[in-house]
Parts: structure tokens; sequence; C-alpha cells
């Protein structure tokens, strides 16, 4: 750890046409971590001389001294151009200046749509993949609420958790970046291409690696640095053990950013990143609420869809509905006909008060505040 | 059949007609046969190969494109002729020991055969003795449903986009409830209830919209 530079990039690495061409080749190589990369920096100065130095052989693996001889520069800022990726290299006043703090920054952003936010204005979301509809839900309404507060929600464009944090940002009103473990033109996960769509044209899609450079699994965890390292605080929704999830929030600790985690049930494997955040002393948020307050944020003016009344056999269900139950089991905790009850859950799932989860009912959010108010 | 999804996809195909008509036809060189084949189906499977996908307490491990190629072997037009669909989750031993004894298959049984009684009285003369027997016109004909138990039913095709024949199935199941609950007419509330019984789409509840 200590032999870690903390300075970054030196300032000339891709100051010059030539470095900074040099520093888009050494974008693309897929056998170089940042680290060695940046540890190459700090001896040689600049990208050409870095590169130069993987040409011949002398550093990276095998397969990017072959690809470093081959590819143009050309090629890329072409790839670049035809996708609408501006550059936002080390040095440059594009750069963010959040990331020139953060250990291993990366050298070199393509950046599609608004400039990247501030520090101040950006706040990550961030958890599972296979997550619950609760939790998916949570995390909808945590990002609508940040982005009709003025917040930049930041994700990974993931399934799951970050795509939910994502569109509950847009659906707010507000803004949303997405960083990259890909080329920022690679529609990745495929079925996101509609997410990546409504981002490009509203947010900011952003990738340390070139355009073209395909979705490698090595790539995933680097780039939960760079989610950190542009936000002031982190949230994390759910998330197994081992996961994404537990990366970013270590990473946004170890940068001394904020780190807030929404509890589970003990019980759940997805629990465990944020019940382990919490013991380690991250914020316990319940939901937005506490979230914005803990931010000093005013909420935005889009507010919970109504309700409409609950009528009695209604109010009493939602009212027992504290755990997913099974139809049955409610039927006689209300002392009502199982038919009847089903029913009854169906007319409160028609108005999104209640959801089936593997054949019991749980309560949504909005049954859940029902029910509660 | 259990582990339903494990079956050939022909030959679990091959139920369609036999669902949809009671009966199959045997083609052959020399000719056709055609034999009755009315039957119950009833039918199990695993929510994914490792059978724990939804689990509250265990963590699915199958990949999504496993759990995707998996419910794929139960193709849309199969599914839309299967009246009841519901998840089945495996029970805490809160559940298993706390339950109270549930009805007495005889009285179960006793309202089964009054509402079959219903039925057989109702289509006298028709040449069919049950709700599942009718043709989609007959059933709409027969059917004694309230305005509002239609127009409930309507809205379940605009907004969930049940289809033609899932509109008949689950008029058909409505009826029954009707039946079994000694009503002359289906009310919306049967109307909610077979619908409920439909809205279990293998996968249609998970999340994770990317």
């Amino acid at each position: 750890m200590n032999s870690r530079t903390r300075a970054g990039w030196p300032d000339a690495f891709a100051r010059s046409r030539e470095d900074l061409e040099a520093a888009m080749v050494l974008s693309a190589l897929l056998g170089s971590t940042p680290r060695t990369l940046l540890e190459l920096a700090g001896e040689l100065g600049t990208a050409s001389a870095v590169l130069a130095e993987i040409r011949e052989g002398r550093a990276g693996s095998r397969a990017d001294t072959e690809f470093a001889r081959i590819l143009d520069p050309g090629t890329i800022a072409g790839a670049a151009a035809a996708c609408g990726a501006r550059l936002a290299p080390w040095g440059s006043s594009d750069y963010p200046e959040q990331l020139r703090h953060v250990p291993d920054p990366p050298a070199i952003l393509y950046v599609i749509g608004r400039p990247p936010p501030e520090r101040t204005g950006a706040v990550a979301v961030v958890g599972a993949r296979s997550c619950t509809d609760l939790g998916g839900e949570l995390a909808r309404e945590i990002g609508r609420a940040l982005g009709s507060a003025g917040v930049t929600v930041v994700s990974g464009a993931a399934r799951g958790i970050d795509a939910a944090a994502h569109e509950g940002a847009l659906d707010g009103g507000g803004t949303t970046l997405a960083v990259l473990g890909c080329g920022i033109d690679v529609v990745y996960p495929k079925r996101g291409r509609a997410l990546l769509d409504r981002i490009r044209e509203r947010g900011t899609l952003v990738s340390e690696h070139a355009p073209g450079t395909p979705p490698v699994p090595r790539n995933f965890p680097a780039r939960n640095r760079i989610v950190a390292g542009l936000c002031a605080a982190t949230v994390v929704v759910e998330g197994a053990g081992g996961s994404g999830s537990m990366i970013t929030a270590d990473h946004a600790m170890e940068f001394g950013r904020d780190v807030y985690a929404v509890p589970g049930p003990v019980t759940s494997p997805l629990s465990e990143v944020p019940l382990q955040l919490i013991r380690d002393g991250a914020t316990m948020i319940r939901g937005p609420e506490d979230l914005l307050e803990d931010l000093g944020l005013e909420p935005g003016q889009t507010p919970l869809p109504g309700l409409g009344g609950l009528a009695p056999d209604e109010r009493r269900a939602l009212e027992r509905l504290t755990a997913p139950t099974l139809p049955d089991r409610l039927a006689s905790e209300l002392g009502a006909a199982v038919p009847e009850t089903v029913s009854l859950l169906m007319r409160l799932e028609l108005r999104g008060l209640v959801r089936a989860v593997g054949g019991r009912y749980e309560p949504t959010l909005a049954g859940a505040r029902a029910a509660s108010g | 059949m259990d582990e339903f999804t494990e079956f050939r996809r022909d030959a679990a195909e091959g139920l369609r007609q036999p669902l949809e008509d009671g009966r199959v036809v045997v083609a052959r060189a020399v000719g056709s046969v055609e034999f009755p084949a009315r039957f119950t189906l009833v039918a199990a499977a695993n929510p994914c190969p490792c059978g724990f996908h939804g689990d509250p307490a265990r963590r699915c491990t199958c990949p999504d494109h496993r759990i995707e190629g998996y419910r794929s072997k139960l193709s849309g037009p199969l599914l839309d002729r299967v009246d009841i669909r519901l998840d089945v989750p495996r029970l805490t031993k809160r559940e298993l020991l706390g339950e109270t004894a549930g009805e007495a298959s005889a009285a179960v049984r006793e309202r089964v055969e009054l509402a079959r009684a219903r039925q057989r009285e109702r289509y006298a003369g028709t040449g069919f003795h049950c709700n599942a027997q009718l043709p989609g016109p007959v059933a709409r004909r027969e059917a004694h449903i309230a305005t509002s138990a239609e127009a409930l039913l309507a809205d379940a095709v605009d907004r969930h986009g049940l289809s033609g024949r899932g509109f008949d199935r689950v008029l058909k199941v409505a009826r029954t409830i009707a039946d079994l609950a000694g009503r002359e007419t289906i009310e919306p509330d049967h109307v909610v209830e077979a619908l409920a019984y439909r809205a279990t789409e293998p996968g249609a509840r998970s999340a994770g919209a990317a």
C-alpha cells in the first residue's frame, strides 16, 4: 500500500497531441491495470514513453505488446467521434476535479452527454444485479428523490439496482451518469440498450476504456473506483457478499466519502453487504427521506403518487402484511375465506400496494406507507 | 406431470391440441385417427434449474441465460392453455407447523358436487356438462356475468394483454368460482380471483429491467 502513488498521473502524461494519442492506445489495452500503467508513468513521465515501453515488450502482457504495435490512435479517435464521445484526459479542464485526488485515477475518460457534475452534486446508488422487487423499488425511489432534488445519480448501468437507480433519476426529471466497464459505444448488458439510450440523451456516459473495448469481467471491479470517486456519497441498496457493491463502498470509505446503506432482513443473502457496512460505520437509511435529510437536500417537486382511499378490508389486510405472507395464512389471520382474500390481494396488487413474490404477498413501499399513514 | 420443464419440448407442445379441444388426432400415411382426450392437466416445475429463484432465504445461483432457457421450454401458447398457475413457495417451519387444519376434503367434495350439479343443470341438452368443456362463444353466452365484472375483464384484456383464448379461459374459471360460491351471476370478485390465478407468468414478476 505504501508504494502506491497518491499523486496521480504526471502533469505532462497526456498533454501533447502525441501523448494524448498514446494515452488513447493505452486505454485500449486489456492486459495492463491502471495501477501498473500509473507506476510506469511515474518512472517515464509521458504516455508516449509508456507506450514505447509496452510496444518494445518491456512492460505489459505479450498480448498488450502485440496489440499496441498494430493499434492506430486514429482508429480510436474515429470510433470516439462516431459515437459522439469527447475525450477528457488527465490534466485537461474537462477531467473531473474530484477524480484527481483518488488513488489510481483513470488517465483518460471518454464522455458522452452532459459534462460530469461536481463532486457535491453527485451521489452513487449501487447494489445487486439480481435484486429483490423491493430493492429495485427502493433504488428507483432513491434515484427519483435524488434526481428531482437536482443531484446526479451515478451508477454502473448494470441490471437490477443500478438500472433502477438510473431509471428513477430520469423518471423524476433529473439526470444520471453511468460509468461503463467496457467501451462507451458497447451495449452491455444487451438488454440495457433502452436505458443506455435514455442516459446518453438526458445524462452522461463515462468510460476509461477505448471505444470498442469488450465487457471483460476483470474491468468491472475497477470501474467502481470511478463510481465512488465521482461522488460525495455512495448508497448501497442490496448486495451479496463479495459483490461489486462492497468494492464500491470500500472505495468510497477509502476516499473519505460518505457511505449509506439500506438494511434488509438478516436472513437474506442480499443483506450481507448493507448490514456489514452498517456495522462498519455506514449510515443506515430507511429510504429516500432519510437520505435527503442526511444530505441536507430539499425534496424536489415530484410528489408520490396518490393512493385514493383504502377500504376497511384493504386496510386490515395491509396492516397484517408485515412480511411475505401466504394468501391462506393471511385469510386465517383475517378470519376471511381464501377466495375472498385472493381477490382482495389481487385488487391491492392491481393498485400497486402489494406484490406477489414466489407465492407469498408483501406490501410495496406505497402499500407500507398506506398502511401506516 | 412433475418436472414439466424436463419433458421434451415437442412432447409438451403436443398437449396443446387436446388441451384446447379434448381430442388427439394421430396422422399416419394410411390415414388419421381421432381419439377422445379430455383430461385435467396438473403439472409442476421448478422456478429455475437450481430451484431457489425467488426464495427469500436461499440464493439462486443460476445465470440469467440458464433461467431464461429453462423457462422457455414452456411456450407462451402452452401456458396460455393452463387455467390456474400458482407459485408454490417452500414453506417455513412456522408455516408448516403453525397452520390450522385446512378444510376437510369431504366438505370440499360436497361443494364441488353442488357446483357440478349446477353446471349440468345449466347446460342440460347442450351436450356439455361442465364449464371447462364449453367452446368460447357458448361460454360467453352462458356466463351470466355482472356488467361491472365484465368491465373488469375487458380492462384486463387492455391492460395486461390477455389473449382472446385467455379471456375465455378466465371467464370459465370465474364461472366455476361463482358456481362453487353458489352464485348465479359472476361478480367482480370472482373475475379478480380468476385473474389472480393467471397472474403468475414464470418470470413475469422477477426483477431486473436491464
